[in-house]
């Protein structure tokens, strides 16, 4: 008897990895792999504009980091790019998911039109921005500032109005996201735990801080980590309408690691900045799990 | 009898909710529906300053943009090529997996699953310069065969933790009937599982679909003139084409219009499919 279950657990043991293998085979190929060169690749110095520089060269490239001033200027545009943009998805889309809940009839017409940026290409989106909405003397958002008597501003042209543009950009193509996992959230919940707090008198900020705050908690929390990771590594919007300028005003961490490798070739501290990149989103990917789990306790 | 004033107040905030909801609908739909607009104008309209809303609308573009000398019908058919391959692989290999990692006891599945999850926080720029170096070598830069292989890198640990989301779903005593039934491991999998999650392979599809079209580093870098996908002919099309904007309004609607029917057809699947990533974890975009 024993021997005949322990046949098939080991029955299913077998069938599950037989299962799992051709799928964890592919990733270690396709993704380890890879990566696994990248790292190798950050210890040598592989530039195609003077491959005679080329060979291994140890910590050079990490070490060349900590003295490039365009690296931390990166960093900081990381920083600035991933925080602004995250914050205003949350607090954009969470005021709109409480508005629209208020309303009691036409919610679907929201949903479709918020359907509409998260499915369109990021490509796409920054080409849209960068010609029909802000060229100078052609953009719409161009005319209306012009109109209102702001005089023209060359918005992806000069670098501050350039960060915010792409920052605006990012957060008009996902601001719906925030939206659409905070509304279903926000319509799971329990009509009479509201019931229980009004019959209390709680006002309505007490009923929202106290109440609704704390049982969506978890939906903020993944909108949080999700659009944080993306953020960290977005790259077509910003690559299609700036090109991560004017100079490097708009070159994120992700993008600089791009031109380094592709445009000035040198693959080796391209590759070591990439590396850079993925321990930052594995930090910051981390450190946001660790405090979903120790909110939920 | 007077009106009552508390349904006088509550009609009053109901307009006001229903002001506010249009002009934020009209904000967010805005550059969508210019773009539209744009695309009907003809190549001197567009160019008018201040904008015109109103002129007489032309169908021109669409028509360059298709079978003139603007034509993306190229570059849209290598799109539909590259994501209906890197789709029906990526259902292929996550749909077993994650059916072994939701229902089945595994050796090391939790090593495995952080391992899973953990691919899928790799920023595209740690894969495209590697990938440029190796498909170089092997000569797999501008092919189908190296496009998908890269477009799995994305696609196949996300659509796992979707999968595995639905599978667990499925009611235990579904399986057991079935092996009373002297069913072995793979005939429960066939005849019970997977029409029962259906609707999850659905989502996924539309999914690894929708983020294959749509993306660009990987497909500007490591494709070329032969495999060409619509997003970088759009990119291309702006830096050659500099003004020519309502081609370029009515190639890109083109270019999405797939994605736009999607979105619209399956929306409810994608709010679900963002909810269920959103509550277990998942998600990529």
């Amino acid at each position: 008897m024993a021997s005949r279950t322990a046949r098939l657990f080991d029955k299913e043991q077998n069938f599950a990895m037989l299962m799992v293998a051709p799928a964890i085979i592919v990733l270690v190929v396709t993704t380890t792999f890879p990566l696994a060169f990248l790292l190798w690749n950050s210890f040598h110095s592989i530039n195609l504009a003077m491959p005679y520089m080329n060979g291994f060269v140890g910590f050079d490239n990490y070490a060349a980091m900590f003295h490039d001033g365009e690296f931390w200027h990166s960093l900081w545009l990381t920083a600035i790019y991933t925080v602004s943009t995250v914050a205003l998805q949350l607090v954009i889309g969470l005021g709109l998911a409480l508005l629209v809940m208020q309303i009691p009839a036409g919610q679907w017409l929201f949903r479709i039109v918020a359907i509409l940026p998260i499915v369109l290409a990021p490509v796409v989106v920054g080409l849209f921005w960068r010609t029909l909405m802000l060229a100078p003397n052609f953009g719409v958002i161009d005319f209306a500032v012009k109109a209102l008597g702001f005089g023209a501003i060359n918005w992806l042209g000069s670098p501050t109005s350039a960060l915010v543009s792409v920052i605006v950009i990012h957060t008009w193509q996902w601001t719906p996201f925030a939206f659409l996992v905070l509304l279903a959230s926000l319509a799971s919940l329990p009509p009479d735990v509201y019931e229980a707090a009004r019959i209390d008198r709680a006002n309505a900020v007490n009923r929202f801080i106290h109440i609704t705050l704390p049982l969506i908690r978890p939906a903020i929390v993944i909108v949080v980590i999700m659009r944080s990771m993306i953020a960290l590594s977005a790259f077509a919007a910003i690559f299609a309408a700036t090109g991560g300028g004017p100079g490097t005003a708009t070159e994120i961490l992700n993008l600089y690691a791009y031109r380094t490798s592709f445009v000035k070739l040198d693959f080796g501290y391209g590759s070591a900045l990439a590396v850079a990149l993925l321990l930052i989103t594995l930090v910051v990917s981390s450190i946001l799990f660790v405090m979903r789990t120790a909110r939920s306790r | 009898m007077a009106a009552n004033p508390h349904i006088a107040a509550r009609r009053r905030r109901n307009v006001l909710l229903y002001v506010a909801s249009a002009v934020i609908l009209v904000v967010w739909a805005f550059p969508i529906l210019w773009a539209v607009l744009v695309s009907l104008k003809s190549e001197t309209e567009v160019l008018a300053y201040p904008p015109r809303a109103i002129f007489e609308p032309t169908l021109r573009n669409y028509v360059d943009a298709l079978v003139g000398g603007f034509s993306i019908l190229k570059s849209f058919t290598t799109s539909f090529i590259i994501s209906t391959a890197t789709t029906v692989l990526t259902i292929l290999f996550a749909v077993p997996a994650a059916y072994a990692f939701a229902r089945l006891r595994l050796p090391g599945k939790r090593t495995i699953g952080f391992y899973t999850l953990v691919t899928q926080m790799i920023p595209p720029v740690g894969l495209v310069i590697p990938y440029f170096l190796i498909l170089n070598r092997i000569g797999w830069l501008d092919t189908y065969q190296g496009m998908v292989t890269v477009f799995l890198t994305f696609s196949l640990p996300f659509a796992i933790w979707l999968m595995v989301s639905y599978m667990e779903d499925i009611p235990k005593e579904m399986e057991e009937a079935a092996f009373l039934d002297k069913a072995n491991r793979f005939q429960a999998l066939w005849h019970i599982i997977l029409p029962q999650v259906r609707g999850g392979i659905a989502v996924t599809v539309i999914f690894v679909f929708l983020n294959a079209w749509n993306e660009f580093l990987f497909a500007v870098q490591l494709g070329g003139n032969k495999v060409r996908p619509v997003t970088v002919a759009m990119y291309n099309f702006v830096s050659v084409e500099q003004t020519l904007w309502a081609k370029l309004a009515a190639a890109a609607l083109i270019a999405m219009l797939p994605m736009i029917v999607i979105g619209i057809a399956a929306q409810k699947q994608i709010v679900k499919g963002l909810t269920v990533g959103a509550v277990k974890g998942g998600g990529r975009r």
